[in-house]
């Protein structure tokens, strides 16, 4: 292989790179995936998080082969796969409905990807033995899918899709079927798999804790564009727009205008600053300031300051295990959300009067007319209410 | 009010019964028939001594030689309709448009709105000398046929009424098997044939024996079509046993056919699925995996 003078180039044609260039899927006169372009380095474990209908399924169909995008380029490895069918294709899916073949045995199921690339017989029954040691199915080789439970059909499609080695695994919501308890173990075992053998993950979610827990990216997806690329940390600290902020984590958001020296945005409740004064906004500007609940202070005596400060009334409080959560109505329309951890939560109950406040450095400020409409504590967004601002 | 609870299989009395009175009981009385004899010119039966003779008049070359004819119509039948309906029935399911199929499907249908009768006579009308199939030959240059009264015109007819049943099964199996297993499928290497074999014709198995059961079945027994489009050369065992019935007044010897008949069935079906099993069995082993000991 030929070095180039730009390193970001090698990367990209390193086994495991998956490069989508303004890749465009319409359905009649649906565009279901919109000029996305990403950047997938080898060995990522990346995240495509979004709300239902939001194109992620049909990205990721388009990377595996099953579908065609109506414009753009994808490359796997370095190479164009525009032409490429399905299954010559160095990627394996586990699908969300696991689509395990019914009439074949667990270990049979395992060995359909090395029996199409005719593996000797010895090497295949050593690797399908390994990949079902692997997900811990290695008693389970001689039953039918019908007789697992749900997460071990989930282990099996799993181990089906790794036995082959694949540059690329792409993940369907593959934790969608299972408990509670069962999706946060898989979580950890699948990022530890992944991490083990460095094969490029594709994942896709719509569950946020699900991709900022597991992620080296996360791409937000809304109607079939990226509307921010980055680490967990970046985006739950700093998202790119008010429908990420919303969609990642809780908000408090206020409504409100540009103050006249472009310090924050003064809303009928309270009044934001930001640590540092605002930038591309003018006085007057409609805008919209979002507080994220755990940065929210509550105390029952008034706090100095004028600023990142409002009074309600406290009229919910709720355990949810090491956090306390407080919701204070400051006015008909306007509530805010507190939490606190459990040994220095503030002892207040339902009817008391708080003052609530937040640092400077918690308040972000976002263009108005941006996502949900309501102000004050917007609870964890539905699909519609994000896809339809 | 109180909370009536049936169990399970009450669901399935009403069929059962039915199947007890009109199909059970007249096998049943058959072959009870079948042990009798024909009590002079005006009797159909008796049964007041059972012997195994009508039996053997069954055994005679005359029957022997119109069982294998059947037997040959029945099987080229069933296998030209699995033939010819077994790609029609994949390509609704799989390939087609699927905001078609419930049009095809329809249109698959449309023949069973005439009286069976009435379509294996239309086909003597187009198949006659002097028929339109003979006039259109003629018309582009070919000679004049005239196949009607031969076996290929009884073979033409034959898959002509009897695909349908073949289809529908078929596209039933078919679909079911589902796009996400075939996707499973060439996600895995699998190019499309690969995936016929190894998913799609394995889980759709049960419909595929089902259609070709539909098909065989009723015609063994079937001599309309034969009688209609075969002429003398269309004999088949239905006719005859039919014959019997009808004609000769003679139910014992009618009912030792039936009986035969069905006998005839019930093991060619199980001669050709053992075929097939065997036939198949090296594909199996190659893909049967047990893991046994391996690396544990
Ligand atoms: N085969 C199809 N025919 C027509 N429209 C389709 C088809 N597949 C997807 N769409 C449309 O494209 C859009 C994106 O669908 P996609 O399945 O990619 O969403 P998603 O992000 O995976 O959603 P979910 O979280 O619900 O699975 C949707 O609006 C959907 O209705
Ligand atoms: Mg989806």
């Amino acid at each position: 292989m030929s070095r180039s003078a730009d390193p970001r180039a090698d990367i990209a044609t390193e086994r495991g790179a998956v490069t989508l260039q303004a890749v465009t899927k319409r359905y009649g006169d649906q565009t279901a995936v919109d000029a996305l372009s990403l950047d997938i380095q080898p060995g990522e474990f990346l995240s495509l998080l979004g709300p239902s209908g939001c194109g992620k399924t049909t990205t990721l169909r388009m990377i595996a082969g099953f579908e065609h995008p109506d414009e753009g380029d994808i490359q796997i490895s370095g190479r164009s796969v525009l032409g490429t069918p399905a299954y010559r294709r160095d990627v394996n899916t586990v699908f969300q409905a696991y689509a395990l073949f019914p009439h074949l045995t667990v270990a049979e199921n395992v060995a359909y990807g090395l029996q199409q690339k005719r593996v000797p017989k010895l090497e295949l029954r050593e690797r399908v033995a390994a990949a079902l040691e692997m997900v811990q199915m290695r008693g389970f080789a001689d039953r039918k899918p019908t007789q697992l439970s749900g997460g071990q059909q989930q282990r099996v499609a799993l181990a089906r899709a790794l036995v082959n080695r694949p540059a690329v695994l792409l993940l369907d919501e593959p934790l969608g079927a299972l408990d509670r308890q069962l999706r946060e173990e898989m979580q950890l075992e699948l990022k530890l798999l992944q991490a083990q053998l460095g094969i490029t993950f594709v994942f896709v979610t719509h569950d946020q804790d699900e991709a900022l827990s597991m992620s080296d990216r996360i791409a937000v997806m809304r109607d079939g564009r990226i509307e921010q690329l980055a680490d967990a940390d970046t985006i739950y600290a700093r998202p790119a727009s008010a429908y990420v902020a919303a969609f990642v984590g809780q908000q408090n958001f206020f409504d409100g205008v540009v103050a006249p020296d472009g310090a924050g945005v003064d809303s009928p409740r309270a009044q934001l600053r930001p640590a540092t004064p605002l930038s591309g906004f003018a006085a007057g500007d409609a805008a919209r300031a979002a507080v994220r609940p755990e940065f929210v202070e509550l105390s029952a005596d008034r706090p100095s300051g004028n600023v990142n400060i409002a009074s309600g009334d406290v009229i919910g409080v709720s355990h949810l295990g090491e956090m306390l959560q407080f919701l204070v109505q400051l006015d008909e329309q306007t509530a805010v959300l507190s939490r606190r951890p459990t040994p220095d939560a503030p002892a207040l109950s339902v009817g008391d009067r708080v003052w609530a406040t937040w640092r400077p450095d918690a308040v972000q400020v976002f263009p108005a007319g941006d996502a949900a409409a309501r102000s004050g504590y917007v609870p964890p967004p539905t699909a519609a209410q994000i896809s339809d601002p | 009010m109180r909370n009536l609870r049936l169990p399970g299989f009450a669901l399935a009395i009403p069929a059962w019964v039915w199947l007890a009175v009109f199909f059970i009981a007249p096998v049943g009385v058959v072959f009870w028939y079948s042990f009798g004899y024909k009590p002079g010119l005006f009797g159909t039966h008796a049964n007041d001594k059972l012997s195994l003779d009508r039996y053997l008049e069954v055994l005679t070359p005359t029957f022997f030689d119109t069982f294998v004819a059947t037997m040959w119509i029945a099987l080229a039948g069933t296998a030209l309709c699995l033939v010819i309906g077994g790609p029609v029935a994949y390509w609704m399911a799989v390939k087609s448009p699927p905001a078609w199929r419930g049009l095809l499907l329809a249109l698959v249908l449309v023949p069973f709105w005439t009286n069976f009768l009435v379509r294996t006579i239309g086909w003597q009308v187009i198949l006659a000398p002097e028929g339109w199939a003979s006039q259109a030959a003629q018309a582009i240059g070919l000679p004049a046929f005239d196949i009607l009264y031969t076996r290929a015109a009884v073979l033409l007819g034959v898959v002509y009424n009897y695909l349908p049943l073949m289809i529908l099964p078929l596209y039933v199996a078919f679909d079911r098997v589902g796009e996400p297993l075939r996707e499973a499928s060439r996600d895995l290497g699998a190019n499309r044939l690969r995936t016929f074999w190894r998913v799609t014709l394995p889980l759709a198995r049960p419909g595929i024996i089902v259609g070709v059961l539909l098909v065989y079945i009723p015609l063994m027994g079937d001599y309309i079509t034969a009688t209609v489009l075969g002429g003398a050369k269309g004999n088949m065992v239905g006719q005859m046993v039919a014959a019997q019935f009808q004609t000769a007044q003679n139910w014992a010897l009618g009912s030792a056919m039936a009986v035969t008949l069905i006998l005839v069935i019930v093991l060619s079906a199980g001669v050709v699925g053992a075929l097939l099993w065997l036939v198949s069995w090296p594909m199996r082993r190659a893909n049967r995996l047990v893991l046994g000991e391996v690396g544990s």
